[in-house]
Formats: C-alpha cells, sequence, structure tokens
C-alpha cells in the first residue's frame, strides 16, 4: 500500500523504536486516522447530554475514576450512569450512544476479572456497532511488559466493531489522576460542542516508576515457613520495616524479586558476554550484570519475546514460552555482540503483588506479607516462582525494595457492621490485616472468617494468632476445611453450607463479604455455593438469587480479591 | 494438709458420669486440643492428651498450636490379645498413630500420636475387634495384671481368669464411652448408670491391682494397691494373700510422698471372698482417701493413715466376714522366660524380647512385620508380660515350627538370645517426647547406657548376672525403678538420682545412693561399684543384696 521510500521511512522509524515508542506511535496515528477518516458519519449536531461510563476494575482505581467523571459530568449538566462491567448488560451496547469506559490491565496484559465477560463479548464479533460513540480509558502500569493492553484491546475492537472513537485511547500509568481528569475535562468539552476531541498522550509524559510511584526501602525483620515439618505447602510470613510508610488494611504491596545469581552466571558464561557493558536501559546507563540481575526477565519468556529472540538470531525454530537459559542452550547466539541484541529485547521483570497481612495500628512500622512458595514441575526439573523463590531464600536483615498498591475497593466498612471473610490458603493475609485492625481499633461488628488448608496439623497458618482472637472475642466465628484429613475433600465452601443458615442470617442483617485467594476454582465455588445458600436458606428461586447476589455487589457487599 | 477438695474432685462430680464437654472440645475445629477440664475426664476413657515437647518452641515460632496428640491405652486384663485383634490393633497403629505399638509395664498395649480427629475412628476400630480402653487410666481401677506366663502353673487359666473377673467388677457404670466414642444412643434413665462402686466421685487416685502366681514376681504385686499372691497347694488354687497398700509414685521435694510396698492383710478362700473384699478395698479407700492433695491420695497413704489394722477392721465390716491368716509362699524371681517353653497341655510358649516394649520395624528388625505375620497364621495368641514383653503363646507342637519359621527369618530368635541378662530384664518408662510429666529423656536413651554398662559389666567379669535395672523420667515410677537393684529417677535433662539396694524378687525397694548423677557419673559409680561387688560378693549374692548390705548397713 505504501511507496517504497515511504515504507522505508516507516521501516527504519520501527526499527529503531522502543516498545514504549511504538505504542505510543500507534495510539498517535489511531487519533489522526480518527480524525482524517473520510467515511466518518458527522455527529449530529446539538450538545449530548447523557452518557454512560462503564468501569472494569480490580483494585478500585477505574471505579474511582468512574464515579468521579460521573460527578463531574453532572455539574456540567451531563447525565452520567455508572456502571462495573461485570453488572453491564452487553445487549445494551448496541442500543448506546455514547459510551465511555475506564480498565485496568493485570497480569501478562490482561482484563480484570470484572471485565472478562464484556472484553469477550466486544472480542467475540459478529455484531455491528454503527451508532455507538465512545472513548476508552486505559489503566496500567508500564513496569509490566504489556501497559494497558486491555485497554488497547477494547479499544481496537470497539474501533472494528464500526464504533466511533469520539475521543482517542488515553492509557495512563500508576500517577493516573491528572492525565485522566485532563482527558475527561476535554471530553466534558467536546460533548458540550459536541466534537471530537483531538488525542492528548504526548511522548514526553512517558512514566516510569521512579516516578510514578514511591519505592520504599525497608529491611525483612522476620522471615519464617508457617507450615510445620511434613507439610507440602511452603508458606513464608514475611514482616518489612517500613517507617513511615502508610497504607490501608487491604492494600497490596509490590516487590520486583531478582533473578537467581547462579543463573545469570550461566547466562553470562554461555554468551561470553562482558558483565561490565553498560548499557542504555530506559534512559539510564545500567551494567549487563545489574540488567540481568534486577532488570530483565529471564523465565518463562513470552511467545512474543522467543519470536523476536528468533529473528535475532535468524533462525525458526517452534515458538513456545521458555526460559532464557535453554533457548541460549538450544539456539545459541553468534557472540557476545548478538547477547546484547537479546538483552534489548527483554521484558522487564514484572513485580509481584502480595496482599498486606499486617495492620498500620497494630503493627505500626512493619509490613507483613504471607509468601506460597510456587513450586512447578518443568520437564522433571522442580522450578520455584521467581518472586516466591527469591522471598523464600531471604534472611532477616537483607534489604528489600517494594512500594504500595493501593486496592480501594478491598476496605474494612464502618467499625460496626460485621464481616464474612473467606480466606484459604494465602488468601488469609489481607485478612489477618483486617481482624488485626478491627482489634487495635476497637471495632465493634462482629467477624466470621472462614480458613482451609490441607492439612490441620501442618497448614493451619497462623492458628495460635486465629486462638486467641476467639478467644478475645474479636473473632465471632471461625469455619475452618482441612481438605487432605479425610478420605472427601472438604474446602471452605463446603463449610459456608454447612452453615448456610447463620450465613444467610449474617447477609440478611447487613454482613459484608469479603473473599481472597486463588481464582479458580475456589472464588468459582464460593460464589456458586453462595448462590445456593441464598437459594436454599432464603428461600428464593434461582432468578432471584442471583439478583440477590447480584445487588450484593453493586452495594459492595460481596467483595473479592482473587488471583 | 489442704482443707478444700482437689479440683479435681469437682470435674468428677460435675461431669455427668464422665460426659462433661468432651463431645463440644471434639468439634472445636480451632484446636487439637481438647478443653481443659475434659483432659481429666478422657483419662477415664482411657486416654491422654499430650503434645510433642520436642516440637513446642519451633512450632510456637511457626505461630501453630503445639503438636496435641493422644494416648489410647487398651484394657486388657492379663495382657492378652486374640490373631484377629492383634491384627486390628496392628492396622490402626499403622494408620491412626505412630505406628509404633507400645506394650506398658502393665501388661497392656498403648497407641501413641492420635490425633484428636482420629480418636474416634481408633476407638470404634477397637470395637469392632472386641477391644475398649474403658478405665485405663484415671481415678479409678485400672488394667488389672496377672502373671504372664502359662508355665507358672497348670492352673493358670484359672487364676487368669480372676483378671477378667475384677476388671468387670470395677468397670465404671456409665455410658459415657459407648455414647461419646462409639455413638451409642443418649440414655434418658440416669438410674440404669448408677454406679453403687464409684458413685459420682470415683477414687481420690488411680488403683492398680495384680495377681502374682509364685514363685515368679513377674507382676511386682507388692507394687500395686491391691496384690493378690495365688496359693496353690496339690496343684489346687486355695486362694489369694492380699497385699494392700503398694505404690511407687513419689513426688521431687515433698517429704509426705513415699513409695511403699504392699502390706499382706490376710487369706480369702473363695471367689467370692476375694471379689468382695477387693471391692470392699475400694470402698474404704473412696470414703477414707484424702480427695484434697492428691500427691498423697493413693491407698497406701489411706492404710499407714489409718494403720493397717484399723483399715482391716474398716474393710472385714463392710464385708462381713474376717480375712483368714496368710499362707505362706516364695518369690525366687521376676524375670520373663525367653525363648521356648511348654506347659501341662502341651502347649508351646515363646516369649521374645521387646526392648522397652516397642514393636516397630526398623532398620536393625522387623518385629512388627514378623508379629503380623505370626498373627495372620492363626495358629498363636498373644500375651504381654509385666516386663514390656511378648509371648507368642498357645503353639500347637504340629505348628511350632511355622511360628518359629517366621521367628528365625525375620531374625527374632537371634534377636531374643543375644540380649544380654541387663537388657533383657530393664525397663524405662516414655517420657520425652510425649510424657508430661517428664524431667529427664527414659526410653529414648535407657538403650544407649545400658550398652555403656553392658562393657562395665564385661570389664569386670560379670556379663551373666542378671541385675535388674529401671528407669523412669520423673518420680511417678511407672517403670518400677523404686523396687529394681539399680533405678534412675529423672531430676532434670542429662540427670538422674541413682537408686541402689533393691533385691531381685521385688521384696525390697531400693533407696537414693546419690542424687542428680550426668552419664559419666552414674558410670563412674557403677564402674567402682561392680569391681567391689566382684570382689567382696558372697556366694551366690545377688548384686542389689551386695549394694544393700554394702551402702546401707
Amino acid at each position: 500500500m505504501l511507496a517504497e521510500n515511504k515504507f522505508k521511512i516507516l521501516q527504519d522509524l520501527i526499527e529503531e523504536a522502543s516498545n514504549e515508542e511504538l505504542a505510543w506511535i500507534n495510539g498517535y496515528l489511531n487519533g489522526i486516522v480518527s480524525i482524517k477518516e473520510p467515511k466518518e458519519k458527522t455527529v449530529a449536531k446539538g450538545a449530548i447530554n447523557k452518557i454512560t461510563i462503564a468501569y472494569g476494575t480490580e483494585t478500585g482505581n477505574s471505579k474511582k475514576l468512574a464515579t468521579e467523571f460521573a460527578a463531574k459530568a453532572r455539574k456540567k449538566g451531563i447525565h452520567a450512569k455508572v456502571q462495573s462491567l461485570d453488572q453491564y448488560r452487553l445487549t445494551d451496547l448496541q442500543k448506546e450512544e455514547f459510551f465511555l469506559t475506564v480498565i485496568s490491565t493485570h497480569g501478562d496484559g490482561e482484563p480484570p476479572e470484572a471485565a472478562k465477560k464484556f472484553y469477550d463479548h466486544v472480542h467475540n464479533n459478529g455484531f455491528k456497532l454503527d451508532n455507538l460513540k465512545y472513548g476508552v480509558l486505559a489503566l496500567g502500569d508500564s513496569s509490566y511488559p504489556l501497559f494497558c493492553q486491555a485497554g488497547e484491546d477494547v479499544d481496537k475492537q470497539l474501533n472494528k466493531l464500526g464504533a466511533q472513537r469520539f475521543a482517542p485511547l488515553q492509557k495512563c500509568d500508576v500517577d493516573y489522576c491528572s492525565e485522566a481528569d485532563e482527558w475527561f475535562e476535554e471530553i466534558c468539552t467536546a460533548l458540550n460542542k459536541d466534537v471530537r476531541v483531538p488525542a492528548i498522550i504526548s511522548p514526553q509524559k512517558k512514566s516510569t516508576q521512579s516516578t510514578a510511584r514511591k519505592i520504599y526501602n525497608g529491611n525483612l525483620l522476620t522471615h519464617i515457613n508457617l507450615n510445620d515439618r511434613g507439610s507440602k505447602k511452603e508458606t513464608y510470613h514475611i514482616e518489612i520495616e517500613a517507617e513511615k510508610v502508610s497504607y490501608f488494611p487491604g492494600d497490596s504491596i509490590g516487590i520486583i524479586p531478582e533473578n537467581n545469581i547462579s543463573i545469570v552466571n550461566e547466562i553470562v558464561s554461555l554468551t561470553g558476554t562482558d558483565v561490565t557493558t553498560f548499557i542504555d536501559y530506559k534512559d539510564e546507563l545500567v551494567s549487563l550484570f545489574d540488567l540481568l540481575i534486577k532488570k530483565l526477565n529471564i523465565r518463562y519468556l513470552p511467545e512474543r519475546v522467543v519470536k523476536q529472540y528468533a529473528s535475532v538470531i535468524e533462525k525458526e525454530f517452534p515458538i513456545q514460552r521458555m526460559d532464557l537459559i535453554d533457548l541460549l542452550q538450544l539456539y545459541p547466539v553468534s557472540d557476545a555482540n548478538q547477547f546484547i541484541e537479546i538483552a534489548k529485547i527483554l521484558e522487564p521483570i514484572a513485580p509481584r503483588l502480595y496482599s498486606i497481612a499486617s495492620s498500620p495500628d497494630a503493627h505500626p512500622g512493619e509490613i507483613h506479607i504471607t509468601v506460597a512458595k510456587n513450586s512447578f514441575d518443568v520437564n522433571g526439573k522442580i522450578g520455584y516462582g521467581l518472586a516466591s523463590g527469591f522471598l523464600s531464600g531471604y534472611k532477616p536483615g537483607d534489604p528489600l525494595q517494594f512500594y504500595i498498591h493501593p486496592n480501594n475497593r478491598f476496605r474494612l466498612p464502618e467499625a460496626d457492621v460485621d464481616i464474612i471473610l473467606i480466606g484459604p490458603g494465602t488468601g488469609i493475609a489481607p485478612f489477618r490485616s483486617f481482624i488485626a485492625e478491627r482489634e487495635a481499633t476497637g471495632a465493634t461488628g462482629k467477624n466470621w472468617l472462614f480458613f482451609g488448608e490441607q492439612h490441620f496439623v501442618t497448614d493451619f497458618l497462623y492458628q495460635s494468632e486465629i486462638q486467641n482472637w476467639c478467644e478475645t472475642g474479636v473473632l465471632t466465628k471461625v469455619s475452618t476445611a482441612f481438605s487432605r484429613d479425610q478420605p472427601e475433600k472438604i474446602y471452605v465452601q463446603h463449610k459456608m453450607i454447612q452453615q448456610g443458615q447463620e450465613f444467610f442470617e449474617w447477609l440478611q442483617t447487613g454482613a459484608i463479604v469479603y473473599v481472597c485467594g486463588s481464582k479458580d476454582p475456589m472464588s468459582i465455588d464460593v460464589e456458586n455455593n453462595m448462590l445456593t445458600i441464598i437459594e436454599q436458606f432464603g428461600e428464593r428461586s434461582k432468578a432471584d438469587s442471583v439478583k440477590y447476589l447480584d445487588s450484593l455487589k453493586e452495594d459492595g457487599r460481596y467483595i473479592t480479591d482473587v488471583y | 494438709m489442704a482443707e478444700q477438695l482437689s479440683p479435681i474432685e469437682k470435674i468428677k462430680t460435675e461431669s455427668d458420669g464422665l460426659r462433661g464437654t468432651i463431645i463440644e472440645s471434639l468439634r472445636d475445629e480451632l484446636t487439637g486440643a481438647i478443653r481443659e477440664d475434659d483432659q481429666s475426664l478422657i483419662k477415664f476413657h482411657g486416654m491422654y492428651q499430650q503434645d510433642d515437647r520436642d516440637r513446642r518452641e519451633e512450632r510456637a515460632e511457626k505461630k501453630l498450636e503445639r503438636l496435641f496428640s493422644f494416648m489410647i491405652r487398651l484394657r486388657l486384663p492379663g495382657g492378652f490379645l486374640t490373631p484377629e485383634q492383634w491384627i486390628a490393633v496392628n492396622e490402626v497403629a499403622g494408620k491412626n498413630s505412630t505406628g509404633v505399638i507400645k506394650i506398658t509395664t502393665r501388661q497392656t498395649i498403648q497407641l501413641h500420636g492420635i490425633l484428636k480427629s482420629k480418636i474416634k475412628p481408633t476407638i470404634q476400630e477397637f470395637n469392632t475387634a472386641k477391644l475398649d480402653s474403658i478405665a485405663t487410666c484415671g481415678d479409678i481401677n485400672r488394667n488389672v495384671m496377672c502373671s504372664a506366663h502359662p508355665k507358672q502353673s497348670p492352673i493358670h487359666e484359672e487364676i487368669f481368669a480372676y483378671a477378667d473377673k475384677i476388671s468387670e467388677l470395677l468397670k465404671p457404670k456409665t455410658r459415657a464411652y459407648y455414647e461419646i466414642w462409639l455413638d451409642e444412643e443418649k440414655i434418658l434413665d440416669k438410674k440404669t448408670e448408677e454406679d453403687t462402686l464409684y458413685q459420682d466421685r470415683y477414687l481420690p487416685r488411680k488403683f492398680k491391682i495384680a495377681i502374682a502366681i509364685p514363685p515368679n514376681n513377674d507382676i511386682d504385686v507388692f507394687t500395686n494397691d491391691i496384690g493378690l499372691i495365688a496359693i496353690i497347694e496339690n496343684n489346687k488354687l486355695q486362694g489369694f494373700n492380699i497385699a494392700i497398700g503398694g505404690g511407687l509414685s513419689t513426688t521431687h521435694g515433698n517429704q509426705q510422698t513415699y513409695a511403699r510396698l504392699g502390706t499382706i492383710i490376710g487369706f480369702t478362700g473363695t471367689e467370692e471372698k476375694t471379689l468382695k473384699t477387693i471391692y470392699e478395698i475400694l470402698t474404704v479407700q473412696r470414703d477414707f482417701g484424702n480427695r484434697n492433695d492428691r500427691k498423697v491420695a493413693r491407698l497406701k497413704y489411706t492404710v499407714d493413715r489409718l494403720g493397717v489394722e484399723k483399715f482391716r477392721e474398716e474393710v472385714e465390716k463392710r464385708t462381713g466376714f474376717t480375712l483368714e491368716k496368710e499362707r505362706s509362699y516364695t518369690f525366687t524371681d521376676r524375670s520373663d522366660y525367653y525363648g521356648w517353653y511348654k506347659n501341662e497341655e502341651d502347649k508351646w510358649f515363646y516369649t521374645l524380647f521387646v526392648e522397652n516394649g516397642r514393636i516397630l520395624d526398623n532398620e536393625n528388625i522387623g518385629m512388627k512385620s514378623a508379629l503380623l505375620e505370626v498373627a495372620k497364621t492363626d495358629k498363636a495368641i498373644f500375651r504381654f508380660t509385666g516386663n514390656q514383653n511378648i509371648m507368642i503363646s498357645d503353639v500347637a507342637e504340629e505348628d511350632k515350627k511355622i511360628i518359629n519359621d517366621i521367628l528365625v527369618r525375620y531374625n527374632l530368635i537371634n534377636h531374643t538370645d543375644s540380649a544380654s541378662s541387663i537388657r533383657k530384664n530393664a525397663m524405662a518408662c516414655v517420657s520425652f517426647p510425649t510424657c508430661p510429666l517428664a524431667l529427664a529423656e527414659a526410653q529414648r536413651y535407657m538403650p544407649s547406657l545400658l550398652t555403656k554398662i553392658e562393657a562395665l559389666l564385661e570389664k569386670n567379669s560379670l556379663s551373666n548376672e542378671d541385675i535388674i535395672i529401671r528407669m523412669t523420667g520423673c518420680p511417678n515410677g511407672c517403670a518400677r525403678s523404686y523396687n529394681a537393684e539399680i533405678g534412675f529417677v529423672g531430676t532434670a535433662l542429662g540427670k538422674y538420682n541413682l537408686h541402689l539396694g533393691g533385691d531381685h524378687e521385688g521384696l525390697r525397694l531400693n533407696r537414693i545412693y546419690k542424687e542428680g548423677l550426668d552419664e559419666s557419673a552414674i558410670l563412674n559409680e557403677l564402674d567402682g561399684l561392680f569391681l567391689s561387688f566382684k570382689n567382696e560378693r558372697k556366694e551366690i549374692e545377688r548384686f542389689g543384696d551386695y549394694s544393700f548390705r554394702k551402702l546401707f548397713n
């Protein structure tokens, strides 16, 4: 399509651009195209006064923004309906006229759980959205490789379905506030005038961690494997010195793990690289050694990176996820210089988030986390998750860098509200924080904890603390499920049903249900069994039970933090 | 003496027939322990709550509670199991406990390390095998012992049957055991379990009964609250001498406490009179025993407080007849008869040496597997001795080879034959890590100490001496160290009081010779004593008698 000379310019540009820059160029061009698009219908004259703002939130930031936007819109005389994407009726999308969505990105470029259905729906194609005008505000964290990917996907896909981009995609990093406000301001202005908004992403605003968030340095105080001898699990209780770090119960901390030094050494000797070579990394000169230890992900590389690896070494081989060391062994680089090329395509080590298990009031000056050492079997070798392996090897006194990752959605209610906490395994972490906080502040609401693990004797995390809270009455009730202590597997969700009558009574008297732990299958089973309880003990039809649960979600009385 | 009833008394009387809140305790999901009051009550059901004391510190750091588990002790009057029952015990031990089958010093079996959630399944499986653990611990008559070896007398069976009769007679009437552990329906009419013997108070303290068949005193008859000595004339059971007030437990630093051997108060010539006398001895202890201070609540203190005469009169008043004058008898030994023996009926018996009563498979010997194989032949029954050994018994002449082949194949014959005399006579209590009373190691330490004592004996050419050596990790005397020729009583980790001067037959208690010795001091003392024993002993003088003469006269 392009003339050769134009194509050459473009290719050169792409060749030299970083991923970040490419993403920006992509957005910029999109914006221009949407303005230039000739076939685009002109939007009817006259101000628009009715919009929908839907959010897909994991930690509550998207929700917070969406709600703020709506309030602002109302002040300007625009009626805005705010809805969570998991509550949003997907068939309404075709009837929608003006639709804004705020959506965050998690894990490896994935949408938040609450936006999953919507995300899948728009990717299904099979329908047109010709009447829809839309704008996407994508929230993300630039320390992850696929920054704002979910928002980007949704923006692209809505466009593909025939909808008109009213405002260009706005990507925001962890310090999203001002960019987001600016974006929405312009939308409001445009809405009143009914003109399209120009793109406001500027390349200078490239966020990096150093400006985006406060990084703290703390020392490791305590490091205990909570599981007893003979357990199949290794769960570490880690206490980090954290003077003057403010956070709320429910927040997480982010830790950027380091790569294993022996693997890095192996890589170095395999490639004959001079580790003292300095390389420009994110506007900073960093030695190759430090890069390999602290910055670059060398484990379980995503296919997109493996593909780039293949093109750098100019070989063809089956593309599948694998560790850098394995790639280097199977498909060696020609020389040390080529390895430097490879280093440039590697993505940053993604931070790992851990729910904080301490309470600012009960454990001042400290942050506690509960980390399961994830072991997995790769080709007969026992491997460990990078971060959990890294943390489990830590010793008291070792320094650690971390940042606070707020989770506004996962908050304790007013002091007199009852809460039900369902947290098997490491899901106990935020609830230890909640209970300790409630004890320290003398909150009067009742607290019911569900905990589960494999074996009572070896795996009852924080058992003696839980016993103390029961004795002092802070915990009103504790229900435990140890799956492997009897022939049939018993999990927390079974214990919920066993106590269904009481569970439902708590719901009826306004208790808030919190769930933390593994997404699949735990949180799914818990939700199903909540429906069963509502149906059975609340004597409701299946459909009414679903409605009951939906209203709990809407009222913020059923809150999950699952992974 | 304290004037107030001891707190345990209140727990007993308010327990609703030993029920307490055991069911609620079992349901508590937060802890592997049971409520404190219930811990006193489950003893009456034959179990103790224990915890692994080796693991306390580490578990506390892991924010885990203590590693609680339960010991369950069977009620086996006279110490007897059918092959089917052995197979059942073997199975339960593998599934629910540490796997070790422990023969106690009172002729029964106990399993350790049973988690709270496994108590009911364990008792239910025992029940299927017609076994129970009723009243094997607690303030009540416990497992009744009887001289084990049928070689003793042609009328062993007749005497042996008394163990069962006494056990039944003195069993509590409450149905609590069946309700709690075996899901029997709750009885509504409480009258059906009215207990005229124990009332709602039970006894002030534990109560032990044993029957000895002279000339062997293998069950240490005089260390029991009631000791029966079978009197046999012309191959006929004439009746029993009755000894009362034996008991060994003391408390370090409490001068009121002491070990005591039983005093014979007379003879009974009929079954009816024997049982009646036993029953009323219990009622006198029930009514006169000290219920304020548990340290001095055993029968021995009641007997000494009232005086032997007064006590006998009270018993006779209650039975309505006077006891006959004691008959003569002779004890010559306390050891087990190891190896094969045949009784009058041409049945064979093999006594196997089991160090400290612990039956397990280890790297050296597969004793547990061997015994299971023996049980599976269905050609032998199992008896336990008061010295913590096992007797493979009642083997027909034609089956002897089959059994012997198994024992040879597992090297058990050699194991028994090659063990030294002192090792085969030795006993040690459980102590660490499970016993809450333990001050020093016992069964985990004794084997290695014996190896060192063996070397000293060999050095002094005394290897064939049958010296009885016993060790307990605290002053409660479960392994009866107070009437050993050499007794060790633990005072602190690695420290023992050395007791000497007890006789070989169990008729004279030993005395403290030196206090708080560590291993090297112990070996040093014994080395010197062995040398002077070798040089100064009279002809056929035993070590216990020699040391008594030398040190305490």
